[in-house]
């Protein structure tokens, strides 16, 4: 706020009154520069409702993320798990016992020995065919069993006047060929299981 | 002003309680409740190493690790389901039912175990099958397994665990070298889930070293099944065949009857879970005359075509005459007839042209009587006595393979001194180096070689031993490969019994390379004690061909195309 000096004062207005009138400078009513409050309050209110619900959201996601990384681990050891049973079930088909006894089931036999067919066209060596006489057995031998769960076969001599009346048993059942055929089957099947139940490896 | 003064005093109060309890808990152990606090709510997680496997020289897992569960449960909690969860289990897990429902209606404990190593796909299948029935109180933990995929393949080398712990084999001898070692993780949880920003330490586990073999499977596949036709074959008590590759003296193959199968170790003998390739010591008998032999030829005592009179029995200053295993009358044999028709007579004379103490030095460069440690548990080092008490007895028999004890790897070893031109390698079973747990290394890294005997001796005991499977001149034409020179020997040796005494039982072998000029493979086939009468030529011998025509044919090695040996046997 100025306040003009008095002698200046008196000296002006003696030289030039009205014009001085007129540049009479007077004290201008001050205006108070008042900036709107709302978007002040409201830019704060965004900060504030933006920084918790960032935080929020941030938690939130992280927390998702846990849960993702827990359910990830949970499907890759699964995964995992998995497939170490298909290799061990691969190992199983891969064991040079179980791929030697599905060949041999296919009726296949040990190699012989080879001949070499060399470049220049002749033949080194003496090929032995292959044949059923030289396999190795490769089945263990089987377990031997107490005498009461591996009861010698019984032996039943039937009386000649027995076996007539068998005999026409037979013939009138060789009408039915299936039955006959089923009973025939399953008598070569009850043989070769006794045969067989001495020692596998002779197979 | 006296409320105020009094609101003072209040808020005073209130503080100084404050803070008495802030210097109780932060003056006074604050660790401990900085503990108690993290335990609220954290885990611990152990992070096991997993055991390395241990693989055959291709790779092929002999013996490796799954990841198993156990089945536990709360005994307090399925008590009343016992029998509906007992009769599941037995069903899916081939549990006993009766021992099953025993444990989970067992008292006063709050932790059985129902099954232990399940491969996980199945344990959790269980476990959810029998949460879905609404059973309570089951709950599965980490049980790592160990599976052989190959059963017996190798089994006796490879040994096996037992619940917690190796108990034989490779297994044991190298514990420390495959297990590794655990790690762990400390993580807090809410829920069941990790909380993100938590306290979380991790110690990464060490995982174990895979250890490599130089077996390869289906080669020790092959000749244990031929080995076990054999033993069967001949009504021997054991047997023994060893694979070896005559160049680097990698074994391809160790085999063992009877033997074991590893997924069920305890179902067998005890005395048939180790090797007795290397615990065994048995006399070798015959197969020992190439090894007197080639060091005769070597000092130049003699020479394959050294002319020596075989008199029907050989007498001997207080002990029984040294016979031949038939009757003959006087023979004029050659050194080679010597030994394609495997004389003992013609041996010990010839031997006799030797000191003890260089009989001795020569079978001491050949390994006999020192240990191969190629790194099995229990091996045996042989009995080699110390030239100083032998006797001109001793000499005698120990020239042809008595009075002198070897397993099967020292003396598969020496034979191969000769099919590698007289240059012996150490045998080895692991590839690389790799330390066992009393801190031995072995592998191939450290094999050494030395030179026991001339290429040229060796070259001509070679073609000595090529006359054994001669069909005129030897006595095991059995072993012969179609096609391919092999030299080889047989070995009919006398056991001792119990008492020190030879007890009348055999050990019968057979001990060869291929092919005979330029070999490959040294191969050994020991019997003990067959029932059938049968010898060394008539029972290793065709295993050995086997075995040998096998590898010959798996390796695709051609025949040499070569002349035979034409050393004359008789004068």
């Amino acid at each position: 706020m100025s306040t003009p000096l008095p002698h200046s004062r008196v000296r002006v207005q003696r030289i030039a009154e009205a014009a001085v009138e007129r540049a009479r400078l007077t004290v201008v009513p001050r205006v108070r520069a008042r900036s709107p409050r709302v978007p002040f309050v409201t830019l704060v209110s965004l900060l504030l409702v933006g920084g918790v619900v960032g935080l929020l959201m941030f938690n939130t996601t992280m927390q998702q993320n846990a849960f993702a990384a827990t359910e990830l681990e949970q499907h890759a050891s699964d995964l995992t798990s998995r497939e170490q049973t298909l290799r061990m079930q691969l190992e199983v088909l891969r064991d040079p016992q179980v791929v030697a006894e599905k060949a041999r089931a296919l009726g296949m036999v040990d190699a012989g020995a080879p001949a070499f067919l060399k470049a220049d066209g002749s033949v080194e060596g003496v090929a032995v065919p292959a044949t059923v006489e030289n396999k190795v057995p490769i089945l263990p031998p089987a377990v031997k069993k107490p005498e009461a769960l591996d009861p010698k076969p019984i032996i039943v001599f039937e009386k000649p006047g027995k076996e007539q009346k068998a005999d026409a048993k037979t013939k009138k059942k060789s009408d039915t060929d299936r039955t006959s055929h089923r009973d025939g089957d399953r008598e070569r099947r009850m043989s070769g299981t006794r045969t067989n139940s001495g020692d596998r490896s002779t197979r | 002003m006296a409320r105020l003064r009094f609101g003072f005093v209040v808020i005073a109060i209130v503080l100084s309680v404050f803070g008495v309890r802030l210097v109780q808990l932060q003056g006074i152990d604050p660790k401990a409740y900085a503990a108690m606090a993290a335990r609220e709510g954290s885990e611990e997680v152990v992070l096991p190493a997993e055991r390395g496997a241990i693989t055959d020289r291709n790779g092929v897992e002999l013996a490796t690790s799954v990841d198993g569960l156990m089945l536990v449960a709360d005994p307090q909690m399925t008590h009343d389901d016992a029998a509906a969860i007992a009769t599941y289990l037995a069903d899916e897990l081939d549990l006993d039912y009766f021992q099953t429902l025993t444990r989970l209606r067992e008292e006063d404990t709050h932790f059985v175990y129902l099954a232990r190593r399940v491969p996980s796909t199945i344990a959790n299948r269980v476990l959810g099958e029998l949460e879905d029935r609404g059973y309570k109180g089951l709950s599965v933990r980490r049980d790592p397994m160990r599976d052989y995929p190959n059963r017996d393949v190798a089994a006796n080398l490879v040994g096996f665990l037992g619940e917690d712990e190796a108990l034989g084999g490779l297994e044991r001898t190298f514990d420390h070298l495959l297990s590794g070692t655990d790690g762990k993780a400390t993580y807090e949880v809410g829920g069941g889930n990790r909380i993100p920003l938590g306290d979380s330490t991790t110690v990464k586990p060490r995982n174990g070293s895979d250890l490599n073999l130089t077996i390869d499977r289906d080669v020790q596949w092959y000749v244990q099944r031929v080995l076990r036709a054999t033993v069967r074959g001949a009504g021997g008590d054991s047997g023994v065949a060893v694979v070896m590759d005559t160049r680097t003296g990698e074994l391809l193959s160790l085999a063992d009857y009877p033997t074991f199968d590893a997924k069920n170790p305890l179902l067998s003998p005890k005395a048939d879970l180790g090797s007795r390739a290397m615990s065994d010591v048995y006399e070798p008998g015959s197969v020992e005359k190439v090894l007197t032999a080639a060091s005769l030829i070597d000092a130049g005592k003699v020479t394959p075509r050294t002319h020596i009179k075989v008199p029907p029995y050989l007498s001997r200053p207080g002990a029984a005459p040294i016979r031949d295993h038939w009757d003959h009358d006087m023979l004029r044999y050659t050194l080679a007839g010597v030994i394609s028709r495997s004389s003992n007579i013609g041996t010990v004379l010839a031997a006799r042209k030797f000191t003890a103490d260089q009989l001795y030095g020569y079978l001491r460069t050949f390994g006999l009587g020192q240990r191969t440690n190629i790194g099995v548990r229990g091996e045996t080092a042989g009995l080699l006595a110390d030239p100083s008490l032998w006797t001109q007895v001793n000499q005698d028999t120990i020239a042809f393979g008595q009075g002198v004890s070897v397993n099967a790897v020292q003396m598969a070893a020496a034979v191969n001194t000769i099919a590698n031109g007289g240059v012996r390698v150490d045998p080895s079973l692991v590839r690389g180096t790799a330390t066992t747990d009393d801190g031995t290394e072995v592998g191939t890294g450290v094999a050494t070689q030395h030179r026991v005997i001339s290429t040229r001796a060796a070259r001509q005991t070679m073609l000595m031993m090529e006359l054994v499977t001669d069909v005129d001149d030897g006595v095991a034409p059995g072993a012969a490969v179609p096609g391919y020179r092999v030299a080889g020997k047989t070995g009919t040796a006398q056991r001792a019994g119990k008492d020190g005494g030879y007890d009348g039982t055999f050990t019968v072998s057979f001990a060869g390379f291929a092919p005979a000029d330029k070999p490959r493979f040294t191969v050994y086939v020991v019997v003990q004690n067959p029932r059938n009468g049968g010898g060394g030529g008539s029972v290793a011998g065709p295993a050995f061909s086997k075995i040998m025509s096998y590898l010959l044919r798996r390796y695709g090695v051609p025949p040499t195309g070569t002349r035979p040996s034409t050393y004359p046997v008789e004068w």
